[in-house]
């Protein structure tokens, strides 16, 4: 027999040989002073390992000296409740409410803000089938935190059946209803007069004239989209113009350079354009809502306005109110304003002589930045705190590996800088492009709601590196929440101070993105295990 | 505490005595704490964890079979719940040194061996145990510390059995050399060639 090695020594000791091996051993120890000598020094360590491991020359500490009777009390749970509580109502009666109240002012009178933006077709109708699909991926992810916490009461045959059951509830579902005609410009498309659509329809063209009738749903794609003709449902559009001269049934909505209406609209109309022009033949039968650079309401509305914009001219009827937080407002002889006008803004607003106005308008001079000299702006800070101490709370309850990881990465400052901003830019225009795709919609909506929720999550993690560089490395929960609170808190402090804040918040997003990116890019990357023995 | 005195305090403790708690609690905390303190890297983690692994002990009691041995039950608990706090920690970054363990080890020296571990007191041994990666020091704790079997260790780490071996050969190379530093280390590996 040949010398044998050290793996086989060691298992030789350690009764791991079955008989025959351990017998060869015996024998060539007996004959081999190499071997026998490696032989006697692995098991002096072993014994020396052991001695050492075991020896009784450490007191217990003075705490542990008592037994625990129950857990400590949960003051940071109740801590983390009470602020998560605050920061949600602060979100809830600071931002939401006060945008409700405006939408509602607005017009926009559906019961509340997520049925109203989403669930009431405000929007677009899609949003129904988006919903079912968003409830269906929310009960699927609870469905599997609740498997991954049961996992290990379940045996194998459990498992399977569960994947099974999940693999069946997947292939009984309904398939989406799929009622709309899609059309592809060659390079333009013409709907003709006389001509009429029957169902929704979804048009991708260089220039798209509608000369005839849709009895549904306009959803457009294009650089030039003209409506001539009668839409019963929505317009919606994406391009560089959209020109409205015949009748729409429903709202328009739309996503351009340049809007100009000069036929009716008979619900809404809502558009992020760089321009928008309601002519004076024009007619909105509901509320009109801006987001614009320049603004011409020279037509007839029925409903409320809500305008953010460069600038607004006002020369039309409207007969709700008007709401507007713009760079300058002028209303003209020719405007008749039933309700009232207020309006946020950097200059005094111009009234013309002639102009008829429900109440005079309420100007509000526009204050750049927060108000730090009020006690409010403190408070919200530390309910902000809270609100984030929650979320990254929730995070490390929930994935703990992974925030371990993520917080590690953050120790690689290069690499996730990097990787950071180039995310941090590339991400949005992805998301812009995607939704030039019917299809690529859906995916944008999700890549956005993703980009703003790790945006959000980049300070938990850059926090507890902080944290974890002034109090040391930590191990368990308990602890890791400290670092992390403590970390909030500083980068919550930092963020007050007036540019640099700014500065070191986007710099604590970009960190924080890249280790969050470099994280799940080594997550996804193959492993490979370890050969055996 | 005998085995029948053993049993008659769990039935207390199971019943609620906090007397046959406490006693419970005294006989076996500094164990549960020089377990900890070796397999964790502060003596700040140890004392949590300790805490941490008698009220864990504590919910669970009803589950211990009394077939079995108590010290073994309790190690099993404690090792779960360290190697748990390090995996939580650490398990990308032992992914990340897995080449480590795929590099060929070099034959010791038997001289070098004895001198070694004639040099050494057991305080430096546990403070070269500490500077080793999570996975080697928790084997060799689970080993020599808490005596458990090759099928316990894999159980608890979560590796094949047949790579406890490997892990806990690759694990007392490492110790050497954390002991000897890099240039005895050096010295240790130098015996190769002479094999």
């Amino acid at each position: 027999m040949n010398h044998f090695d050290e793996m086989t020594v060691l298992l030789f000791l350690e009764g791991q040989l079955d008989a025959g091996h351990a017998q060869d051993v015996r024998t060539h120890a007996a004959s081999c002073v190499e071997c026998r000598k490696l032989l006697h020094a692995l098991e002096g360590e072993g014994v020396w390992l052991r001695e050492s491991l075991t020896a009784e020359d450490e007191s217990i500490p003075a705490r542990l000296v008592a037994a625990p009777e129950r857990g400590s009390a949960p003051w940071g749970w109740l801590t983390a409740f009470g602020l998560g509580v605050g920061g949600a109502y602060t979100v809830w009666s600071g931002v939401i409410v006060p945008w409700q109240a405006q939408a509602a002012e607005a017009g926009f009178t559906q019961g509340n803000l997520l049925t109203m933006l989403f669930f009431s077709g405000s929007l677009w109708k899609g949003w129904d089938a988006m919903r079912s699909g968003m409830e269906f991926v929310a009960m699927a992810t609870l469905a599997l935190i609740l498997i991954w916490l049961l996992r290990r009461q379940f045996r194998r045959a459990t498992a399977f059946s569960v994947v099974m059951a999940a693999a069946l509830f997947a292939f009984a579902l309904p398939p989406s209803a799929a009622a709309a005609e899609t059309e592809h410009g060659d390079p333009n498309y013409t709907l003709a007069a006389g001509q009429e659509i029957k169902t929704d329809l979804i048009v991708a063209a260089d220039r798209i004239v509608i000369d005839g009738t849709v009895d549904g749903d306009l959803i457009t794609w294009s650089r030039s989209v003209t409506v001539n003709g009668e839409v019963k449902g929505d317009v919606i559009s994406w391009g560089q113009s959209v020109n409205v001269n015949g009748t729409v049934g429903g709202n328009v909505r739309t996503f351009c350079q340049m809007l100009t209406v000069a036929g009716s609209v008979q619900r809404n109309v809502m558009a992020w354009s760089g321009d928008v022009n309601l002519d004076q033949k024009s007619k909105v039968g509901g509320t009109v809502t801006l987001g614009a650079g320049d603004g011409d309401l020279n037509g007839t509305i029925g409903g409320d306005v809500l305008a953010f914009m460069g600038s607004l001219g006002i020369d039309g009827r409207i007969g709700g109110n008007v709401r507007v937080r713009s760079g300058h407002l002028a209303i003209g002889s020719a405007a008749d304003i039933t309700g009232s006008t207020k309006y946020l803004g950097n200059h005094r607003e111009t009234v013309a002589s002639g102009a008829k106005l429900g109440s005079p308008v309420q100007y509000t001079l526009y204050k750049h930045g927060p108000d730090r000299a009020s006690p409010r702006y403190y408070w919200h800070q530390i309910l902000l705190w809270g609100a984030s101490f929650v979320f990254g709370l929730a995070i490390l309850l929930l994935a703990p590996g992974f925030f371990y990881d993520v917080t590690n990465a953050c120790k690689k400052v290069a690499p996730t800088s990097g990787l950071g901003a180039l995310f941090f830019l590339a991400t949005p225009v992805a998301a812009i492009l995607l939704c030039i795709t019917i299809v690529g919609i859906p995916v944008a909506i999700a890549t956005v709601f993703v980009y703003v929720v790790a945006i959000y999550a980049a300070q938990v993690f850059v926090g507890t590196w902080i944290g974890e560089k002034i109090l040391g490395a930590a191990v368990g929960i308990g602890p890791t929440l400290g670092r992390l609170a403590l970390g909030l808190a500083i980068i919550r402090a930092v963020r007050v101070i007036p540019y640099a804040g700014a500065l070191f918040g986007s710099i604590v997003v970009i960190w924080g993105l890249g280790a969050l990116l470099l994280t799940v890019y080594k997550y996804m990357r193959p492993q490979y295990a370890p050969a055996a023995a | 505490m005998s085995a029948t005195e053993l049993v008659e305090v769990l039935a207390n403790v199971r019943a609620g005595d906090s007397e046959a708690w406490g006693e419970l609690y005294r006989r076996y905390a500094p164990a549960m704490f020089r377990f900890c303190r070796r397999a964790l890297p502060t003596a700040e983690d140890a004392e949590d964890a300790t805490t941490e692994i008698f009220m864990k002990v504590r919910q669970k009691l009803g589950t211990y079979d009394a077939s079995r041995p108590f010290t073994a039950w309790l190690y099993k608990v404690a090792s779960n719940h360290c190697w748990d706090l390090l995996r939580r920690r650490r398990i990308r970054q032992d992914l990340e040194t897995g080449d480590i363990e795929t590099m060929p080890l070099e034959h010791p020296d038997p001289g070098q061996l004895e001198r070694l571990q004639a040099e050494h007191s057991s305080k430096e041994v546990r403070t070269g145990l500490a500077k080793l990666p999570d996975r080697a020091r928790m084997a060799l704790v689970l080993r020599y510390y808490s005596d458990m079997s090759y099928d316990e260790i894999a159980e608890t780490l979560g590796v094949r059995r047949a790579f406890v071996g490997v892990l806990l050969l690759r694990a007392r190379h490492q110790l050497r050399e954390a002991l000897a530093g890099s240039g005895a280390a050096g010295e240790l590996g130098a015996a190769a060639g002479r094999r």
